[in-house]
């Protein structure tokens, strides 16, 4: 009896470490959980409706989220897919695993930023910008272009992160698209020859540009935002604005709607309070991403889409070709 | 018949269940996977430079079990088996790295090299992956070797101090005895360290397991992915089996009796040793710490109360969960030890032993795939999905270490009290339990230690909305400045510390209750 009792108390333990879940909306989120946090958060508080929320890690690059979600294909878990750029979305259309989603809300966005079928829809943007240290070089010596980063007086004194990863694996098949594959293996190849550093992420070519390791990088406009909060001696600038230059790459937040998820209307509710222009406005004021939506208000500090010239790029055939073109970046890293 | 059913009841059930719970769905994902992929591309990716890529894998990997063990015993010989003052303290302490991710442990190293030397481009390399695994695991050896040195029977020693010298004594009794606790934590170590991406990735050193990490994360090739994961299983799974055959399942390793003390020695120079020491935390423990309270004080806000903030609610429920979890970890575990080392049952501890080799990632996966059926949501959308997850991760560790502890019960005690009539349950409970109090107990603050720090399967599969501690600390981690970063690693580390020393307040307790049971 006195074993049985324990039996009984121990199972109850255990039992109580669990908690069953509640009338929510699930999404999952590769965006920053420092910034993304708080918006769901006041969305949970304005509609009353409980937000779960699976974040991504630096350490595991996405991994968690996106092969979560391919692996619950057969019995999805998510509501709302909230990814930092439109690739991986991409990826998850192609297997199937989004629907479509159209409502007055997103009529607001731009149609260049929304995949034609309408399987993921763009808001809030981030740019690829040249981060640097201002104590390492002098602004008027700084590379304009990308292509400048061949030159021999960079030799080894900027970094790249792991192409293989994250927004920096989309700005390369921006660069092989616009460029085409010979032209853009070439100017790698290049950058190669020239020292280039490769570091573990967009978020380690900040720490290094911060600590004085480096001179300059390329990252995310959020991360060059972050810098700028923590250091004095960083500043950034887009590339690539001269005459004939080919614009910088904008990379907008992407949300998908989840192909047979649990709570579908919770899930629309919540993509419709994303894509406002009041959203839009939090994001640019926590972390210096530009709206899509015209006439959103932005703090001073925040660039407009207006003053940036993009790269012109198709976002689904960059898309495509960031999986053609994967083997021979990973190739390219390892070698 | 009754008595003979009831014995199959007693041995297949719970066998099943562990099967059912832990080993189908890792067989679910080799079907899904020889079914999914055409035959032609099944083997595609085994050729030489996958092996060359295992190669130097092993090589790092077994450099860092040599090294981690070898400092592991080292400091157990001077801890459990030297009368030191503050002995206790440095137990406590040099047992600290295991809390600290090998993530966060690459990062502070790194900047502790910048700092230090004003470039940190030498630790980008296998010599920065096997310092900072070594210093990250060799904890483990030091509590597997440490707990086994203790246990040697006084009688063994003072025979041979009584005819050679101390230094023989050590290298022809003393080792040779705790040679299953030797060879387990290298072969632990071995495993962690293989299984380990986020270090390699990180100084930009290809591993076979980056490798898998790469293939799953940003080439999205599940069918080549799971091909390597089964490739590097079967050779993780050659070398246990050789350690199972040649080593820790050798009979002369029934070693001493419970209830009596271990010869404990007088230290000749106690300065030098507390020097040694004192050098090795500062090593180990203190540069990373001290990198991390650098940069946590670095910022140009102060962190701490914004990082406890958010930290405190993951605290409580991770605290709730790894205490479940470690329960959970340590029954398995004594059932698995039992059954295999008494009733020679070796299928529950087989089971567990191929869900510990699986990448973490692999076995995310696997549970996914396995429980995520509308039917199964009581487990999959709740945390019991995280305690399965654990138990595949840690119950082989729990097993062994109760299973070492099993080996040096004598048999005979238990042959004496079913000759004199008393039931097998009260021979266990009465007997066996009681001198396995110390075992249980290492095995228990271990499998604490090893949840409440798990990263790889955990982000695989805890349910939305919930929030534990390593998960928040990297979530945050991602853009958020480095000083609320390593305030939040800072005070998880506190937390875990202090949870640790209630345990072990808590053990001294049971074990005085139990020293002469």
């Amino acid at each position: 009896m006195k074993y049985l009792r324990l039996t009984i108390t121990l199972f109850i333990i255990v039992l109580t470490a669990c908690n069953p879940s509640a009338n929510e909306v699930t999404v999952y989120s590769t965006v920053d959980q420092v910034f993304s946090g708080p918006i769901l958060k006041d969305f949970e508080r304005e509609s009353g409706i409980r937000v779960n929320a699976v974040f991504d890690t630096e350490e595991t690059k996405s991994t968690g989220v996106m092969n979560r979600l391919i692996a619950e294909k057969s019995n999805p878990q998510c509501d709302v897919f909230w990814s930092g750029d439109p690739v991986r979305n991409g990826v998850l259309k192609s297997n199937g695993i989004t629907q479509p989603y159209q409502s007055g809300q997103t009529q607001l966005i731009p149609d260049h930023f929304k995949e034609k079928d309408n399987h993921w829809i763009g808001f809030s943007a981030r740019a690829r910008v040249l981060i640097y240290n201002k104590n390492l070089i002098a602004s008027d010596s700084l590379p304009q272009s990308i292509f400048d980063f061949t030159k021999p007086r960079f030799k080894g004194e900027f970094a790249i992160a792991n192409p293989l990863f994250g927004t920096t694996t989309f700005h390369i098949a921006a660069i092989f698209s616009e460029l085409g594959d010979t032209k853009a293996k070439r100017w790698m190849n290049e950058l190669k020859k020239n020292q280039v550093v490769i570091a573990a992420s967009n978020g380690d070519v900040k720490k290094r540009v911060m600590n004085g390791e480096l001179a300059f990088g390329l990252t995310d406009t959020d991360d060059a935002f972050e810098a700028k909060k923590e250091s004095d001696e960083v500043e950034y600038i887009f590339l690539d604005q001269q005459e004939g230059g080919i614009g910088t790459l904008i990379m907008p937040n992407a949300l998908s709607l989840i192909n047979g998820s649990p709570h579908t209307d919770n899930g629309k509710k919540l993509m419709d309070y994303l894509l406002s222009r009041r959203t839009e406005s939090k994001l640019a004021a926590s972390c210096a991403q530009m709206p899509l939506i015209a006439g959103t208000e932005v703090p001073d500090n925040v660039p407009s889409l207006d003053k940036i010239k993009p790269m012109r790029i198709d976002y689904e055939q960059t898309a495509d070709k960031l999986e053609e073109i994967q083997p021979w970046l990973k190739q390219w890293t390892e070698n | 018949m009754d008595g003979k059913l009831g014995k199959h009841i007693v041995r297949f059930v719970p066998l099943l269940l562990l099967f059912g719970l832990l080993g189908l769905p890792l067989l679910l994902l080799v079907f899904q996977w020889l079914t999914g992929a055409n035959g032609a591309g099944l083997l595609s990716f085994i050729n030489g430079d996958t092996f060359a890529l295992i190669g130097n894998s092993l090589l790092i990997s077994s450099t860092v079990a040599v090294l981690a063990t070898f400092m592991g015993t080292v400091c157990g010989f001077w801890l459990y088996k030297f009368k030191l003052a503050y002995c206790g303290l440095y137990k406590l302490l040099l047992l600290l790295p295991l809390l600290i991710s090998p993530y966060i442990f690459a990062v502070a190293w790194k900047d502790g090299f910048y700092w230090l030397f004003g470039n940190s481009s030498s630790i980008y390399s296998e010599y920065g992956v096997i310092m900072v695994h070594t210093f990250a695991f060799f904890p483990l050896a030091m509590l597997i070797t440490g707990s086994a040195l203790s246990r040697i029977h006084t009688g063994f020693e003072e025979a041979g101090l009584m005819v050679v010298s101390f230094r023989k004594t050590v290298l022809k009794i003393m080792l040779p005895l705790i040679r299953p606790a030797l060879t387990i934590s290298f072969l632990l170590i071995l495993i962690f360290s293989l299984s380990d991406f986020s270090v390699p990735a990180f100084f930009g050193v290809r591993t076979f397991t980056a490798e898998i990490f790469t293939q799953f994360s940003a080439l999205y090739n599940f069918s080549l992915a799971t091909g390597q994961s089964i490739l590097l299983l079967i050779v993780i799974f050659a070398l246990m089996l050789i350690e199972a055959h040649y080593l820790s399942d050798a009979p002369f390793f029934s070693i001493s009796e419970k209830g009596t003390n271990s010869k404990q020695y007088t230290v000749k120079r106690p300065f030098a040793a507390h020097l040694v020491l004192c050098m090795l935390l500062i090593l180990v423990l203190l540069t990373p710490v001290f990198m991390l309270a650098l940069q946590s004080l670095s910022g140009r806000v102060f962190f701490f109360a914004k990082a406890w903030e958010l930290i405190r609610p993951a605290s409580i429920q991770s605290l709730k969960l790894a205490s479940a979890g470690a329960l959970l970890v340590t029954l398995i575990g004594l059932w698995s030890a039992y059954v295999k080392e008494r009733k020679k049952h070796r299928w529950p501890d087989f089971i567990l032993l191929l869900t510990f080799i699986v990448p973490p990632t692999v076995l995310g996966i696997a549970l996914i795939r396995y429980y995520n059926l509308p039917s199964l949501n009581f487990i999959y959308g709740t945390s019991m999905i995280i305690l399965i997850a654990w138990l595949g991760k840690f119950g082989f560790i729990a097993s062994r270490i109760i299973g070492n502890g099993i080996k040096q019960i004598p048999v005979s005690f238990e042959e004496a009290a079913s000759v004199i009539g008393i039931r097998p349950i009260d021979r266990f409970f009465k007997i066996s339990l009681p001198l396995l109090v110390p075992s249980i107990f290492t095995a228990f603050v271990l499998a604490f230690i090893l949840c409440l720090g798990e990263l790889g399967a955990t982000m695989m599969v805890y349910p939305p909305g919930m929030e534990l501690m390593p998960v928040k600390t990297f979530t945050i981690g991602a853009n958020a400045p480095q000083a609320l970063t390593s305030s939040m690693t800072l005070i998880s580390l506190a937390i875990t510390l202090l949870s640790i020393t209630l345990f072990f307040i808590l053990g001294k307790w049971v074990f005085k209750k139990y020293r002469y049971a």
